[in-house]
């Protein structure tokens, strides 16, 4: 599950309150049934947004360290660390001290951490900010295949295009507010073939009406200065649209439909200001 | 399942890795009071003559050496706080904190590493004091008690200073504002405890405030096994023992039930 929101949208807080770093105001967390307490955590992985490591540590000494804070036995513990440093990749770097981890080894690092105790539900916090492909390819396969053995996963993130590919579900939260929930697909269905957005200078009301009822057009969404609309095939529409309001047109980005879009249409702005892209000049 | 002694220890181990790693602080917290003996205590005693006759034979050097000890538990409590901030930077504490184990527990092993640490810093300083000629400890109840007394007296001052550490650092959010209270009140007050100077010797306001002075009692203590500079000390060793005893358990107990959840 991928809780999709921009920064501030409460993710995080979410996040804390089911791993019971913090309390909610109002209602209860329940972890598989039971109230947050030791027995809970101990059933928790978390993946903290900023690296937790502490640099004069080995990897090693690292996953000792929480191993045994999570009472793995001891001769257990060294198999299991090997394998799960194996799994991410990093099992050569095994003694190296943590200062010498590039940012991309430091995340994997957290996820062998929160991996170490075999947990039944993983939390993490935007996993995969800021990383190469290479490190975002291995979190990634790492994940999948613990939730192919049953391990319930939710991550928080703000990137439509991770949510959509490897989401079995995505809760869409804005200002701490649950707006949608259901699986990418689902959520995405209700758009037309093509999304566009336009530059247009301060959209009317009339104008919105107007392409709103132009057939083969979805819903239309104005957001300051670009529209939002979703069509059954841009390739007719955008000579149309030229045609029509050539002069208001500034700039346009076209694409196949997609989470981004389902995104705008349920929230009626982009997320964390995905618009602002430079636009191609008509 | 695991306790909160197996947590400890796993805590202490790396907590005992990471200063071992650390050369820097293991070097400075004893080489700083052992350059402080040599400058200072030869320079007074050669300098100043000091009559006191609570300085035997005017033997400033070996007068500091209590008080030394005692510094290098204060600093090593700096130290490990610092650590502490470390960790809370590095995003640590908050992945330890989601351990099975209540924020109270993880706090209280990361403060028994720093009370173990301050307190073997400290008597590596009373080892050395003890080997290095020029600087004379005269045990007067022998040195088994003498030790045995030292040895107790650092570990109710580490414990102390400990609670006081856990106290600030979870009220104080940066490292510059912990050692900003810590050098405005603790540095004063050490001053103040009978480590440089007998305080009989001095002008009765500060007499008074050197009795109030919590670090006083330890410093007398110390005086007391290991320097016989009188049979009872200045204050007498029951009343040390007990308002050291009862400050450390009571600082301690106090900073462990401020844990939060989160730090």
């Amino acid at each position: 599950m991928t809780l999709l929101g921009p920064n501030g949208a409460g993710k995080s807080t979410i996040l804390k309150m089911l791993s019971g770093e913090i309390e909610p105001q109002e209602g209860a967390v329940a972890i598989f049934g039971a109230p947050q307490g030791p027995e809970a955590r101990r059933r928790i992985g978390l993946v903290l947004q900023e690296p937790s490591t502490d640099d004069l540590m080995t990897l090693q000494e690292t996953l000792e360290l929480h191993g045994r804070l999570f009472g793995l036995p001891r001769r257990e513990l060294g198999r299991r660390c090997d394998e799960i440093l194996d799994d991410l990749g990093i099992g050569e770097r095994g003694e190296d001290r943590c200062e010498t981890l590039s940012g991309g080894l430091r995340r994997r690092l957290d996820i062998a951490r929160a991996l170490l105790h075999c947990p039944d539900l993983l939390l993490l916090d935007e996993p995969t900010l800021a990383l190469d492909p290479d490190s975002s390819t291995a979190i990634w396969r790492t994940l999948h295949e613990r939730a192919a053995d049953g391990v319930a996963i939710v991550v928080c993130s703000n990137d439509t295009v991770e949510a959509e590919a490897n989401a079995d579900r995505v809760v869409i939260i804005s200002e701490g507010r649950i707006l949608a929930e259901d699986s990418p697909r689902n959520l995405t269905a209700g758009l037309k073939r093509d999304a566009l957005e336009l530059d247009w200078s301060s959209p009317t009301d009339d104008e919105l009406s107007n392409l709103s009822a132009w057939p083969g057009v979805g819903d239309v969404h104005r957001f300051h200065d670009s529209l939002h609309l979703t069509v059954d095939h841009s390739a007719e529409i955008v000579p149309q649209l030229f045609q029509q309001y050539g002069s208001r047109i500034t700039g346009i980005r076209i694409r196949e439909s997609s989470l981004r879009d389902a995104w705008f249409q349920i929230v009626g702005r982009p997320l964390n200001g995905e618009s602002v892209v430079p636009a191609s000049q008509p | 399942m695991m306790g909160v002694a197996g947590a400890s220890l796993a805590l202490l181990q790396r907590d005992l890795r990471a200063v071992a790693r650390s050369r820097s602080q293991l070097y400075s917290s004893v080489l700083f009071p052992l350059m402080l003996m040599a400058l200072l205590g030869v320079g007074v005693s050669s300098g100043l003559e000091p009559t006191s006759p609570r300085i035997l034979d005017g033997d400033y050097t070996s007068f500091l050496a209590p008080g030394m000890i005692a510094m290098t538990a204060l600093f090593s409590s700096t130290f490990s706080s610092a650590g502490f901030y470390r960790d809370r930077e590095s995003g640590l504490l908050r992945a330890l904190l989601a351990s099975p184990h209540s924020a109270r527990t993880i706090l209280f092993g990361k403060a028994l590493s720093a009370i173990l640490i301050g307190s073997l810093q400290a008597l590596a300083i009373l080892v050395l004091a003890v080997v290095i000629p020029g600087i004379d400890l005269a045990w007067q109840f022998g040195w088994l008690g003498g030790v045995a007394t030292v040895v107790a007296t650092v570990l109710a001052l580490s414990f102390m200073l400990s609670g006081l550490s856990l106290l600030l650092a979870l009220r104080v959010k940066t490292m510059q504002g912990f050692h900003l209270i810590f050098n405005l009140v603790l540095f004063p007050l050490f001053f103040l405890s009978g480590a440089f100077f007998p305080l009989d010797q001095v002008p009765g306001w500060l007499e008074v405030i050197g009795y109030v002075n919590p670090l006083t009692y330890a410093v007398d203590l110390l005086h007391y096994a290991s320097y016989a500079d009188s049979p009872d000390g200045l204050i007498g060793p029951l009343i040390d023992g007990l308002v050291l005893g009862g400050l450390a358990l009571v600082v301690f107990a106090l900073g462990l039930s401020r844990a939060p959840k989160a730090v």
